[in-house]
């Protein structure tokens, strides 16, 4: 890292600091109750202290776990869904317009429906999460293959391939970027959605702890919970970046 | 067909033509693009094949690509109708950026025609070095295309077409974009390459010159539609030099006439 990159990271770590010290300094001045904002001190207390308990642990794995299986799920369908509308002219025409009505769908709507087919069960979280983040990752898969070179697929029919080979030697990669891309912004969706399947379903997770802590007015707990969630969606977005900088190599070749 | 067969034995005696266009022609989205094209490439031949621009030369190498079907009349390979694209016909796109896999190092291109044609993974790097050799790529086979010069690209192209093993090459004005120092050089390496695996050719190009300077026979086409208007056979000696070949008299005396047909199809 070249000195002045050191000096910009030196410095978002200041303003990071300032904002806990601005928090810390409301807090102590009560300006707000302390009833309903802790300061830091407080709320660092709390996360050791649930975490001493390997109360917060099974809240986060609990989470994590929501999280994981419907962002995979999504994943798997959204790119099988994708791969086979992108790559078929005919298809985008016909299901398109279908899309188009169901994307902009706020996914809260079909909450209740889910519960209503599924129940407060495990099964309706991971529908509602897997749906949510199923349309960043179709849409950007369809984008991708039909986004493939044409002269690719004139070099893979000269040279007799089959068609599983052009699918995963050809259009995968080529589309590979835009997936990635897409996967990131689901890996957002999913977090949400997890949290809201957890507060609606009161299944175990860091937003049934948020939930339980806000109802019994303990806020140093509530925040500790909203810190962790916070830093899920940070790590969890920072693990997919350098996956995607590591399988996309070749795009850094390029530039 | 039967004039047609008596036609070619005419001019090639009793060898079978490898590609033969019996009476070619091919309308796409109304337009008739080539009219009764009737034409035989012997094996080992070096086929130039020039003409204005929108002349159909290069849906001519289409056709032998069998990547069109002829609306009517025949492409025949070896004899058999051809239906799709083989791998025995390998194909240099002139746009040899679209044409790799960016994904791929230059190793990975070369393999890709490796793997499709079913060659186990454990003797594909001594073949992937040998091809990155003959074709002038030695120590790039790390390097994404996307860090190769142009004509580093288009080496490339040649050496994925090579692994294929083609009994045909069909270059489609491989050259077009690159500088013509690199060009010169590209020239002469295909003709060496040529002449050490015995493949036939057919080579599309707008360059007069490099058509003369390449074939066997020259072939120019008329426009719209697309037609055989002159067939030059080139005799001069191989090896062909860049000085001394571009100074004969005969060649001279080609791109004389060939000059006058296209401007002639011009007007």
């Amino acid at each position: 890292m070249n000195r002045a990159a050191l000096l910009w990271r030196v410095a978002s770590f200041a303003v990071a600091a300032g904002f806990v010290a601005l928090w810390q300094l409301i807090a102590s001045l009560k300006l707000v109750s302390p009833v309903f904002l802790p300061g830091p001190d407080r709320a660092w207390a709390a996360l050791v202290r649930g975490f001493s308990s390997g109360d917060l642990w099974s809240k986060l794995a609990g989470t994590l776990e929501h999280m994981a299986y419907g962002w995979l799920a999504a994943s798997i369908a959204g790119i099988a869904i994708g791969a086979i509308i992108g790559s078929s002219r005919r298809m985008r025409t016909y299901v398109a317009p279908s899309l188009e009505f169901l994307r902009p769908l706020p996914v809260s709507a079909i909450i209740p429906v889910a519960i209503a087919m599924l129940g407060l069960t495990q099964a309706m979280a991971l529908f509602v999460i897997a749906f949510g983040a199923i349309w960043p990752i179709m849409l950007a898969t369809i984008h991708g293959f039909a986004a493939v070179e044409p002269r690719l697929y004139e070099v893979a029919r000269s040279l007799q391939m089959s068609r599983l080979a052009v699918i995963f030697k050809i259009a995968l990669p080529s589309a590979s970027p835009d997936i990635l891309a897409g996967m990131r912004l689901s890996l957002t969706v999913a977090l949400i959605l997890s949290v809201v399947c957890e507060i609606l379903a009161g299944l175990d997770g860091l937003g049934h702890w948020v939930l339980l802590s806000a109802r019994a007015f303990r806020s140093a707990d509530l925040f500790a919970g909203v810190i962790l969630l916070g830093l899920t969606g940070y790590v969890t977005s920072v693990a997919m970046s350098l996956a995607e900088h590591r399988l996309l190599a070749w795009q850094a070749a390029r530039r | 067909m039967a004039s047609a067969a008596k036609r070619l034995e005419a001019v090639y005696g009793t060898a079978t033509p490898q590609i033969a266009f019996d009476g070619v022609t091919l309308v796409l989205g109304g337009k008739t693009i080539i009219e009764n094209l009737s034409l035989g490439v012997r094996p080992g031949e070096f086929l130039c094949i020039v003409g204005a621009s929108g002349c159909g030369k290069t849906t001519a190498l289409r056709l032998a690509a069998g990547l069109y079907q002829p609306t009517s009349g025949k492409v025949n390979f070896d004899g058999q109708p051809m239906r799709e694209p083989r791998r025995e016909i390998a194909i240099v796109f002139q746009d040899y950026g679209k044409a790799l896999l960016p994904w791929r190092t230059a190793a990975g291109n070369v393999s890709l025609a490796l793997e499709a044609g079913g060659m186990p993974s454990a003797e594909r790097p001594a073949r992937i070095e040998e091809l990155l050799r003959t074709v002038g790529l030695p120590g790039h086979a790390g390097k994404y295309p996307s860090e190769m010069s142009g004509g580093m690209q288009q080496r490339l192209q040649i050496a994925r077409c090579l692994a294929q093993e083609p009994k045909t090459l069909l270059m489609d004005e491989p050259f077009g974009a690159l500088d013509a120092m690199t060009r010169q050089g590209l020239q002469d390496e295909v003709l060496s390459l040529v002449a050490a695996s015995g493949a036939t050719v057919i080579f599309v190009t707008h360059d007069l010159d490099e058509a003369i300077y390449l074939g066997d026979r020259v072939i120019g086409l008329l426009p719209h539609p697309g037609r055989i208007g002159i067939e030059l056979s080139v005799n001069l000696p191989r090896p062909r030099d860049q000085l001394s070949t571009r100074e004969h008299p005969e060649f001279l005396r080609l791109r004389r006439q060939l000059f006058d047909f296209i401007k002639a199809t011009e007007q």
